[in-house]
């Protein structure tokens, strides 16, 4: 038992649950659904949970310091709108012109959100509800009630979604989905590795402890919303190449979905604890129940949001009392547990 | 209180000079204002109520009515082109007060709507045009409107239980909506018919399963036999759900041939996937949709075929009806007719999708194929 404790953290355990849980999930479809175990199933999911994850990252690190963004939505929305219209407007602008316009703009309004939380001392749930309305509200004005159309964009952009980064035999890695697993590798690495990525576990497991102890807890929490600004802005590319077609509703509910990724993939609400594999885990979990169950004749339509939302609920909560036990073991083992105390 | 006195003393005093004269009279072009100083030559009696049945009625231009557009949210397309339509009516008829276009952002849509038509009616606002997206919730604050004397006209979606409403002006005949959906399939899938599904918006969306249930009823026609209903599923007029309920249709029926989608999200997003998925030899994708969102995959083939009402038309539509209703001109009755400038005649009747609306219906739709789509 001890060697197993030393060499893994409870916390790497959540994780290894959420992969378990997944590939339940895949095997109970399997039997359920026909041809559902195939390199089409995961082509579908792949696709789909990659825009999401980007988002989600970017949530979990202000999740981590305590905090929450609401407004990653309608920054999704913007600038997937806002570059669309350049890209539209002049289709000869370079992909990295467009890629850092996107992620400029979102890191600019990250920052707004930053500044106010960190700076303005106003809790983030109300300073990011704010904007997530004046955010989708410069946008409706800005729009003039124009959408992007497909027809207007480049090629390459048109092209992007079913660009492939390698394939092996049946599987299909785009590289949209390519991009996302770069960006939560690296922030896992930021994360484990970097001064940075400590200290917003610090600032979220004791915020007080975290000041008297001297860190720049104001600027670290303003970093965390840019940064998750900016992801939410790359997002926002992705989702204009995906979707081509951008009115003013873009990216809309994109806040709860990424709230959900992040909570089901164990990052704690309150802080402090929760890695970036966690929550693309939990991403990938979410998307692939909505994707079997859409494909599950025996459940009707109007049951489906139910019974995913159930899901979700059972995940967590088996996942926390799981983890619970599993902390107690590592606790009479006597090895450290970073994170909450056991209950 | 005052707010509310100028528009409705400038209404009476316009209607009496209009009732004063037996002739059609020029538009006063001069403002409100100015009006309230020319003596008024007959007594208010006069005013004749609505006309007979049976009779159309023109509109006699320049009454000063305040009137508000309200779609379900700014910054969409089609709600913008119903606001040209209704902004060329407003200038046909020299109507010397402003026509406002307002309407909640997306995220507000429901609580939004009914803080305007509340606060329109405290403005003295005399008609509120409104694409309801609030559903039944709406009805309070339309009964208080009209209370204050605000006219209610619904267009492109009613008020559910019709309470408060004066006339809804209907896109399209929901019988037909099936019918052209079926034609289309047809057309598409060739004279040995297939396989298809509906890709919808949300489950609960009334015009939506209106038009689908009327299509069902116009599959029974022998001359759709080889036609079969595969499935219908929603995708809650959001691009990313569409866009996953399409590609689930096509894993879960390998002869499927063609997906329907009634709603403009809907069938870019089905377009798009099938697009980026290489599998538009395979399944076509048709429905109602926006040429210009539309114009890629017409060309491509993707979907060669689709179908539309005008929103500019239903705009103008619903400009005319509202002022004939406000001025007092004509009745919200069964029966009543009206002529709609450039659109010619149109009749109040029964709604037959509602038990107790009016409706005035607009129609016809306009198909879409790649000779028409970028015109």
């Amino acid at each position: 038992m001890k060697a197993i404790t030393r060499a893994i953290r409870p916390e790497q355990l959540r994780e290894i649950t959420l992969a378990a849980l997944i590939v339940v999930v895949v095997l109970f479809f399997s039997s359920q659904i026909q041809g559902y175990f195939s390199g089409r199933t995961f082509n579908r999911v792949t696709a789909s949970v990659a825009i999401i994850a980007v988002v989600a990252v970017g949530q979990t690190l202000v999740v981590l310091t305590r905090n929450i963004d609401l407004s990653v939505g309608s920054i999704v929305g913007f600038s997937a709108y806002f570059v669309g219209t350049q890209l539209a407007n002049d289709n000869t602008l370079s992909p990295a012109f467009a890629i850092a316009l996107a992620i400029g703009l979102g890191a600019l309004m990250g920052a707004i959100n930053g500044a106010l939380v960190a700076y303005g001392r106003v809790p983030a749930i109300i300073v990011t509800l704010g904007t997530l309305a004046i955010y989708r509200t410069i946008l409706v004005d800005m729009s003039g009630a124009k959408t992007v159309v497909v027809d207007a964009l480049p090629q390459w952009l048109k092209d992007l979604p079913r660009t492939n980064l390698i394939q092996i035999g049946e599987l299909d890695i785009r590289l949209m989905f390519g991009l996302a697993v770069f960006v939560v590798l690296v922030f896992q690495l930021v994360l484990v590795y970097l001064r940075f990525g400590r200290r917003l576990y610090a600032i979220g497991s004791n915020p007080e402890a975290a000041r008297n102890a001297g860190l720049p807890t104001q600027r670290i929490v303003f970093s965390a919303f840019v940064l998750c600004g900016a992801l939410a802005g790359l997002a926002g590319f992705m989702f204009l190449a995906r979707f081509g077609t951008i009115t003013v509703v873009a990216g809309q509910g994109m806040e709860l979905q990424s709230v959900a990724a992040v909570v089901v993939g164990g990052v704690n609400i309150f802080g402090g604890s929760g890695s970036m594999i966690g929550a693309f885990l939990g991403a990938t979990l979410i998307d692939l129940l909505e994707q079997s169950l859409i494909r599950w004749l025996r459940v009707s339509e109007f049951w489906r949001d139910a019974l995913l939302g159930l899901l979700i609920l059972l995940a967590v909560a088996s996942d926390a009392v799981i983890l619970n036990r599993l902390r107690r073991i590592w606790a009479q083992d006597g090895v450290s547990v970073q994170g909450k105390p056991v209950e | 209180m005052i707010r509310l006195h100028k528009p409705i003393a400038s209404l009476i005093v316009a209607s009496l000079l209009l009732g004063a004269c037996a002739a059609p009279v020029a538009a006063p072009q001069a403002p409100a204002a100015p009006a309230a100083t020319e003596p008024p030559a007959a007594p208010a009696a006069t005013q004749a109520p609505a006309a007979p049945s049976g009779e159309v009625v023109k509109a006699e231009p320049g009454k000063a009515v305040k009137m508000v557009l309200l779609p379900k949210f700014l910054g969409i397309a089609v709600f913008d082109q119903a606001n040209q339509g209704a902004q060329e009516a407003h200038k046909e008829l020299g109507n010397p007060e402003k026509l406002e276009f307002l309407g909640p952002t997306p995220e507000n849509s429901v609580a939004g709507q009914i803080e305007i038509v509340t606060t329109a009616a405290t403005q003295g606002v005399n008609a509120v045009m409104l694409s309801n997206n609030a559903g039944d919730q709406i009805v309070p604050a339309v009964k208080k409107a009209v209370e204050a004397g605000t006219k209610v006209v619904t267009w492109d979606s009613p008020i559910p239980s019709a309470e408060g409403e004066s006339v809804f002006v209907a896109q399209v005949d929901f019988n037909e909506t099936g019918k052209v959906m079926a034609d289309m399939a047809l057309s598409i899938l060739g004279a040995d018919g297939g396989k298809f599904a509906v890709l919808s918006a949300s489950p609960d969306a009334a015009n939506q399963n209106a038009w689908i249930a009327a299509m069902k009823e116009a599959l029974k026609d022998p001359k759709y036999a080889k036609l079969e209903l595969l499935d219908v599923v929603y995708g809650n007029d959001q691009s990313e759900e569409s866009y996953k309920q399409a590609l689930a249709l096509v894993d879960k029926y390998p002869d499927m041939e063609l997906i329907m989608a009634p709603t403009t999200v809907g069938i870019a997003a089905a377009a798009k996937a099938m697009t980026d998925e290489g599998l538009c030899d395979k399944v076509k994708v048709s429905g109602l949709g926006l040429p210009a969102e539309m114009v890629e995959y017409t060309k491509s083939g993707c979907a060669p075929e689709f179908a539309l009402w005008s929103f500019v038309d239903l705009g103008y539509l619903t400009y005319y009806l509202t002022y004939l209703l406000a001025t007092n001109q004509i009745e919200a009755k069964e029966g009543v007719k009206f002529k709609a400038g450039r659109m010619g005649e149109y009749t109040i009747t029964k709604d037959p999708t509602r038990e107790k609306g009016l409706r005035v219906l607009m129609g016809p739709f306009t198909v879409y194929n790649k000779d028409n789509v970028d015109k």
